[in-house]
């Protein structure tokens, strides 16, 4: 009986050890998978222009290049890309964050009065439609505002159209959660519904808002087809510069992956210094007191 | 504090056939510094009354006043109530002490002053240690506690209790039961405390308003609604086990009134005053209600016999259910009652435990 017993127990240790080797193998493909495309980036922006181009590709550098990062901003306007690119992400999500907070709230407070699930479902699923299957109808629209295509602004309402559905969606998952007693007590205590709502009930989300203010921000800073066809010469974001780093035919794969690095140094700055609001946020249900 | 006076108070959610009449018709008075408690079954509408009282839900018709004055359409931070609340509804991301302090920096109260009533008010309800504390942190007793502080912090015209003790263990429970009655006795505060525990409700309040169907059904002190329930509901309601109910026929005959249970051969004989009710309105179907309680061994003039069907033991007591005919009911015996399922037995009790009400509007004859 207790031998039985024994050797049981080692085959289950043995059957562990076989699947936590397993598990470790995927582990490591799965790195090596996600990260050989930075690694290949990383290099390349280190090499020659002749070097990028061999057709049997080197995955060390012969010749370090470091002079690539300073030859991106050689053309003066490309720094002004990604200043346009911030002034567009960060107006879009500030505006974004602003009304879907808006409409959150009363889907999620006052969901007959507000056009009910349905309504809000609608709204998600802006969010789901091929942009593409609205490029030109939407370029014809903006053309015929004041401020025209090739401007911040057209870009800024742009973005709306697929930040806002997020925000709403997400704003409105928090604000349930975030209890109504503790806004009636606030009533009770003497506080109008405004004040309330901003000190008591916002507080309790602001960790789900910072999420949602790092997933709109990045979409908008890395946006590229809207902003290839709508922007271009008054306005430019990083994006659209970016292809632009030839020679005659040929591709400057390496002042290319020069200025992507560059440019993902705001997100991933962001997201560090944030981190622990984004994985309090994103793990719903965490204001309930 | 003030007295508070509801006056044909109505709601009704929504419109049209989906509507739901969740308070009908309601009058209750609470006077100045009462502890009044709403009794209910869930979905009555005591706590659609509640919240009317306190301006969290809009009145559809009727007035509710505090000391005279019509705060029917006011907004709840006009009309100077305080509530504790089921959930305790703390603000998680202040302190106890910035929770108790909370209403008193809303109304412009400058810190000293708040710093010295937090504290006064920590005191009374023994929560001095835990003031720097977060409310996530702490026992669902101790939640309570500041729950009611911030209620009990600032000189509100009434307070509501919303169910504050459903989510506490017994003991606890009994234990807060106690500071509530002391700190009523203390403070002398119009209190309104909503239940649906019977047990809680007659232990705290001076007076009791019993709820169902969205209608008022009695408002009164224990003995009232123990001895003497305007309804079939209440005397149902009120008290554990609940009472015995037998359909009977009104017979008499040289004086004496007596009550016939159909499908047995059950008699019961209610007392004077309330056989000559009975022969004055002139019903012959009544119900016919008599507590557990009031049926036990020892010996009196009046009787029912009955066969024993189950005899459960309960540490302090017994309770026998048992059988004639048709009709089953209880009876609570003393515990060392040893006789079994099927044998005969003798149940007493007086003829002015005997309660009849009419069987088709179940209101309380006498």
């Amino acid at each position: 009986m207790t031998t039985d017993t024994g050797s049981t127990t080692d085959g289950v240790k043995d059957m562990w050890r076989h699947v936590r080797f397993l598990f470790l193998a995927f582990l490591v493909l799965w790195v090596v998978f996600t990260v050989f495309p930075l690694y290949f980036m990383v290099i390349t922006a280190f090499k020659t222009a002749a070097e990028t181009n061999l057709t049997v590709p080197t995955f060390w550098p012969q010749d370090w290049r470091p002079g690539n990062f300073a030859g991106v901003f050689a053309e003066k306007t490309n720094f002004n890309a990604l200043l346009d690119s911030f002034i567009i992400a960060t107006a879009n999500t500030a505006l974004s964050l602003f009304l879907g907070s808006l409409a959150g709230y009363a889907f999620a407070r006052f969901p007959r009065q507000a056009g009910g699930e349905n309504l809000a479902f609608w709204i998600l699923s802006n969010r789901m439609f091929p942009p593409v299957a609205i490029l030109v109808p939407m370029f014809f629209l903006f053309d015929n505002t004041p401020w025209g295509t090739d401007s911040h602004l057209s870009l800024i309402f742009l973005y709306l159209v697929f930040n806002l559905p997020l925000a709403t969606w997400l704003m409105m998952v928090f604000f349930r959660d975030a209890p109504l007693e503790i806004e009636e007590a606030a009533y009770l205590d003497g506080w109008r519904p405004l004040r309330a709502f901003v000190k008591v009930t916002l507080p309790l989300v602001l960790p789900g808002m910072v999420s949602v203010a790092m997933l709109c921000w990045i979409f908008a800073w890395n946006e590229y087809l809207f902003a290839n066809l709508f922007v271009g010469s008054a306005v430019k974001t990083y994006t659209i510069v970016i292809p632009t780093f030839t020679h005659g035919s040929q591709t400057l794969w390496n002042l290319q992956m020069a200025f992507s690095l560059i440019a993902m140094i705001p997100p991933v700055t962001l997201f560090i210094l944030l981190r622990r609001y984004m994985v309090r946020g994103l793990s719903l249900g965490v204001v309930k007191g | 504090m003030a007295n508070v006076s509801l006056q044909k108070v109505n709601k009704i959610y929504g419109s049209g056939p989906g509507s739901v009449h969740a308070v009908q018709d309601l009058d209750l008075d609470i006077a100045d510094g009462e502890f009044v408690a709403l009794l209910g079954p869930s979905g009555c509408g005591k706590t659609s009354t509640l919240r009317m009282i306190v301006g969290l839900e809009t009145i559809t018709s009727g007035h509710i006043f505090f000391d005279e004055r019509d705060m029917s359409r006011l907004e709840p931070q006009e009309r100077n109530v305080a509530m504790a609340f089921e959930t305790y509804a703390l603000y998680p991301n202040f302190t106890v002490e910035e929770n108790l302090a909370f209403p008193l920096e809303v109304r412009g109260v400058d810190s000293d002053v708040r710093r010295k009533k937090t504290e006064e008010i920590a005191e009374i309800l023994q929560i001095t240690d835990i003031l720097n504390a977060f409310p996530p942190e702490l026992s669902g007793g101790q939640q309570q506690r500041i729950s009611l502080g911030r209620a009990l912090i600032r000189d509100p015209s009434v307070f509501i209790l919303d169910e504050v003790m459903s989510h506490l263990d017994a003991h606890l429970k009994f234990r807060m039961l106690f500071d509530l009655k002391r700190l009523h006795r203390e403070l002398k505060r119009t209190m309104v405390y909503v239940t649906h525990d019977q047990v809680e409700a007659l232990a705290l309040a001076d007076r009791v308003a019993v709820m169902s169907n969205a209608k008022m059904q009695q408002v009164g002190d224990r003995n009232t609604l123990y001895n003497r329930p305007a309804n079939v509901f209440v005397a149902d309601f009120i008290g554990e086990p609940p009472t015995n109910f037998f359909t009977a026929c009104v017979a008499t005959e040289d004086n004496e009134t007596r009550l016939l249970v159909d499908d047995s051969d059950l008699v019961l004989v209610p007392d004077q005053s309330t056989a000559g009710k009975l022969r004055q309105s002139g019903h012959d179907k009544v119900t016919a209600g008599i507590r557990p309680q009031n049926l036990g061994l020892s010996e009196t003039p009046y009787s029912l016999k009955a066969e024993i069907d189950i005899n459960e033991y309960l540490g302090e007591r017994s309770m026998l259910t048992v059988q004639n005919g048709a009709a089953t009911f209880q009876s609570l015996a003393p515990p060392d009652m040893r006789a079994g399922p099927g044998e005969a037995i003798q149940l007493y009790y007086e003829p002015s435990s005997v309660m009849v009400f009419d069987f088709e509007t179940e209101k309380l004859i006498a």
